[in-house]
């Protein structure tokens, strides 16, 4: 042990040979037990012995007994040092438990035939669900869509920042309007789906907005028709739901901008045109794009109001990745097929998030 | 019985002297018997009783009356079981708690029946939303753990197709009086492979409403009569269009189509059309050659149902591509947007009590229309009948009482769980059930007495004109049966996907879009398994 590392030891390990076998004995005891009713569970699940196990339990205990065994091991074995690793290791035993193990499984999903109608259950068919995705215009037409909806998220910035200024403005009414605005957001998107998706814009012949149109000379007002027309009718209420979450950021980082900056701006001369561009939006810039990318995110996710307002329709053209992959996995038992279809959209995220947040790193920068 | 017709009752809440005069008729019926006839006596003051609580006109039953209903129709569970037969015995009671009825209305129905057995029932209540996938992954995933099951028709290739339940007993074939059964819900519904799993508690179909002051003299459709068939339905549509509705004053519509999905149950509503078309009186299957699974969804009978469709679309409501089921009964037709449609009992239900519909006094039913022409898919050739082919389509084919073979090796459970079961599908128990708000429609033929619910404090027209079509479409002898395959919603909810790329014109015809429909379908049978869905078909259609 170095001496850096004696300054933070509380108490003087004195650890027995016996101990430390002891501990070696718990881990690697519980180690082998987990392994053996893994093993037994899955002699039972292929029918080769039946142990009474009927279903996963056994290995799930056996499990949670190898993590206490291992975390208490570490004591055992490294005294003082152990309890250190404490602070960490049942936080790695969660996430690999609730996190990794669930994907691994997940992937394995991926790669099988495994409809809960088909008697004979799950079957791995390689890279069928693949080939399968590779020709599914459905899904590639969902992902067509996506790139429109995110594409929407430039106006949404643009609404939500005008919004943003005129609240940090010295206006009358300033708090009244922050709460205002923020309401859509509190709102569930099925019930903003239900309230102005269908009651609104659908019930015949009593909805308001229908009725506001059709005075408006609008002869046969139908929002749901037309491709163009249901998916900005699905965007403007996705916008109208979240643009109040990018104003609330966006507002955030106007109040933290010195009121300084700008009055000097003022002084040099810059009327408010020119002050926005060379000193507000470039301070913001930083905001906008965390603004931009968590939005981004969020609209990835986007299913629950085309799912209550037009289950994709009319004819696919308002469908989402996450709409689509709901329908084929919950409405159609695709459970397999399903699993492949929202991995693959994973991995599609991951990478354009990373590829994006890399991009925002080197324009966020401040210039000099 | 659905809950708003019972509210619509309520309303016309008896009066003392009609409560007096059913009482008085009730009586003079059952004294006609004689002294002679004392059990059939005690029968029908058993079902009078029972169709007083808590009596037309005194609000909704609440739990006290459930459980008093339960206790008084021991009668055929004590015929069978000794008290306190099954004590000790734990039971698990899987189904829907919709509108705090059906799991929580069984509860109170029980009650009677567990206080008399000595068992008890243990529940798993859960939205409808989640019933289908947690039924179907507790069957993938081999945990299932219920021993009563609470299901629809259509599900049972998902379970006794996969031979997870129990064969009903004789003995409880003649506790509920199966016979009784209104045609279509006799065998092969409720049955796989000879064997007999289901106790019906409710019954479901497709009819025909309509607005009757579109038809008559000097109606805007220009004719006399509602229509029958397909085509003059077709007529009807084209006829109204660009003219005013007489009630609402806004555009008149003629038949709705619901052109947009509905978690597969969308597809139901093409059905309508095409079982006119396509259900051949001599041949039971419809939907699929019985044989090889082929679908037929692409023969000309479908393709003509789609064509239909197809040929009003300009003429129906603005979004109507939008529309699903839901908003073309509930928020056009009942609020008064189009002339005809085909739906559920709900629509009569409602027609007289939603506080938005109105069309109540407007409002008349019938069975499903027919067509000039059917199809046969035996010789591939159109067939033109003396009389329009009828084949009213049996939608859902109502919920039943399972039991699942957890409880087949200790045979006191068994018992027990078919004993539960039992007393639900009880034929007294069943016109509490048709009577009051339960959530369940009437399914056997004493369920269609009008005289009873008159008595009751009904309205004897609105009723026998409701039920009528309902009792018309049950019993018809080319009636369209649902085939109980396992993922058959599977099937109806990709032909939604593809039916909504047709409507909205990515398909170039009506054949091409039941090519890609059937072509979808090919693969759910090739993934699910052409050979046991060939045999489980067969099996549903009692081939």
């Amino acid at each position: 042990m170095s001496g850096g590392d004696l300054l933070h030891v509380v108490t003087n390990d004195d650890i027995s040979k016996g101990r430390r076998a002891f501990g070696r004995a718990l881990i690697w005891g519980s180690g082998a037990l987990m392994l053996l009713v893994g093993l037994a569970q899955w002699a039972q699940l292929e029918g080769i012995s039946s142990f009474g196990f009927p279903n996963w339990r056994p290995t799930l205990y056996a499990y949670c007994l190898w993590a206490t065994c291992l975390c208490w091991g570490q004591v055992l074995i490294n005294g003082e040092q152990g309890k250190r690793t404490l602070f960490v290791l049942p936080a790695a035993l969660f996430v690999i438990s609730l996190t990794v193990f669930p994907l691994l499984f997940g992937m394995v999903i991926a790669f099988s035939n495994w409809n809960l109608s088909n008697p004979d259950g799950r079957q791995f068919n390689g890279l069928d669900n693949v080939r399968q995705m590779l020709a599914d215009p459905f899904y590639w037409n969902a992902m067509g869509n996506m790139v429109w909806y995110c594409a929407a998220i430039l106006v949404e910035y643009a609404i939500a920042f005008a919004l943003a200024l005129a609240l940090n403005a010295e206006i009358r009414a300033r708090k009244f309007f922050r709460v205002a605005f923020l309401l859509p957001l509190m709102l569930s998107p099925v019930a903003v789906s239900w309230m102005i998706g269908k009651s609104m814009l659908v019930i015949q012949p009593a909805g308001p907005i229908i009725r506001l149109m059709r005075t408006l000379g609008w002869e046969n007002p139908s929002f749901y028709s037309s491709p163009w027309m249901a998916k900005l009718t699905i965007m403007m209420m996705d916008a109208w739901t979240y643009i109040p979450f990018m104003m609330i950021m966006i507002l955030a980082g106007l109040q933290s901008i010195p009121k300084e900056l700008n009055e000097a701006a003022k002084v040099d001369g810059a009327n408010p045109w020119r002050a926005f561009w060379e000193v507000t939006f470039p301070l913001m810039l930083p905001v906008s794009i965390t603004a931009i990318l968590i939005r981004i995110i969020f609209k990835l996710k986007l299913a629950d109001i085309v799912i209550a307002v037009t289950s994709g329709g009319p004819g696919g053209a308002t469908d989402t990745v996450t709409s689509f992959i709901f329908r084929e996995y919950r409405d159609r038992s695709n459970v397999g097929y399903g699993t492949l279809l929202a991995m693959v959209y994973l991995v599609i995220i991951i990478i354009a998030m990373t590829a994006l947040m890399k991009l925002a790193e080197r324009y966020a920068r401040p210039r000099t | 019985m659905k809950e708003g017709l019972y509210q619509y009752a309520n309303s016309k809440a008896l009066t003392r002297r009609r409560l007096l005069q059913g009482a008085t008729a009730l009586g003079g019926f059952a004294a006609m018997g004689g002294l002679s006839a004392l059990p059939a006596r005690a029968q029908e003051d058993l079902r009078a009783q029972l169709l007083a609580i808590p009596g037309v006109g005194n609000g909704s039953p609440t739990e006290a009356d459930w459980q008093k209903v339960g206790e008084l129709c021991l009668g055929a569970t004590k015929t069978n079981v000794a008290e306190g037969e099954f004590a000790g015995v734990e039971l698990t009671f899987f189904g829907i708690n919709n509108n705090g009825l059906h799991n929580i209305l069984f509860r109170g129905l029980l009650k009677g029946w567990e206080t008399y057995t000595g068992a008890k029932i243990n529940w798993i209540d859960l939205a409808q939303a989640d019933y289908n996938p947690r039924l179907q992954q507790s069957i993938a995933t081999g945990t299932v753990d219920f021993d009563i099951l609470a299901m629809g028709a259509p599900l049972e290739g998902d379970t006794a197709g996969q031979g997870l339940l129990d064969e009903m007993p004789d003995w409880v074939k003649t506790q509920i009086d199966m016979d009784d059964y209104v045609s279509y819900l006799k065998a092969p519904v409720g049955t796989w492979a000879g064997k007999t799993y289901r106790i019906t508690i409710d019954g479901d179909c497709h009819t025909f409403a309509y607005r009757k002051d579109y038809f008559g003299d000097g109606a805007i459709s220009g004719m006399a009569e509602a229509p029958t068939t397909w085509q003059q339905v077709q007529t009807v549509s084209q006829a109204v269009a660009g003219q005013t509705d007489p009630l609402t004053g806004s555009p008149a519509y003629g038949y709705l189509d619901p052109l947009k999905g509905w978690g597969g149950f969308g597809f139901y509503f093409l059905e309508d059309r095409a079982s006119a078309y396509a259900k051949h009186p001599d041949d039971p299957a419809w939907l699929f050659d019985a044989d090889t699974m082929k679908p037929r969804v692409n023969n000309p009978a479908w393709v003509q149902a789609i064509q239909d469709v197809m040929d009003t679309m300009a003429v129906l409501p603005p979004d109507q591509i939008n529309a699903d089921p839901g908003t073309t009964g509930f928020q056009q037709f009942l609020a008064g947007t189009g002339s005809m449609l085909c739906w559920w009992g709900d629509i009569g239900s409602n027609a007289r009590t939603s506080d938005t519909s109105v069309v109540g006094d407007v409002i008349g039913f019938s069975i499903n229309p027919g067509s000039d022409k059917v199809y046969n898919s035996k010789t591939s050739a159109w067939e033109t009948p003396a009389t329009p082919n009828f084949a009213p389509n049996m939608a859902f084919l109502g919920w039943g009482v399972y039991v699942t073979n957890r409880v087949s090796a200790d045979e006191v459970k068994r018992k027990a769980a078919w004993s539960a079961a039992a007393h639900l599908g009880g034929k007294d128990l069943s016109l509490w059930m048709a009577a009051y708000p339960s959530g369940f429609q009437p399914y056997r033929n004493s369920h269609f007495m009008y005289d009873e619910w008159a008595a009751a404090g009904y309205d004897k027209d609105f009723v026998a004109d409701y039920l009528g079509s309902n009792a018309d479409s049950y019993n018809h002898p080319n009636a369209a049966i649902e085939p109980r395959i396992p993922g058959i919603f599977q099937y109806y909810s990709v032909a939604e996907d593809e039916l909504a790329k047709g409507y909205a014109g990515t398909y170039a015809s009506a054949q091409e879009t039941a090519d890609a429909i059937a072509a979808a379908w090919e693969k759910i049978t090739d993934q699910i398994g052409r050979d046991s869905q060939i045999a489980l078909y067969k099996a549903s259609l009692g081939l």
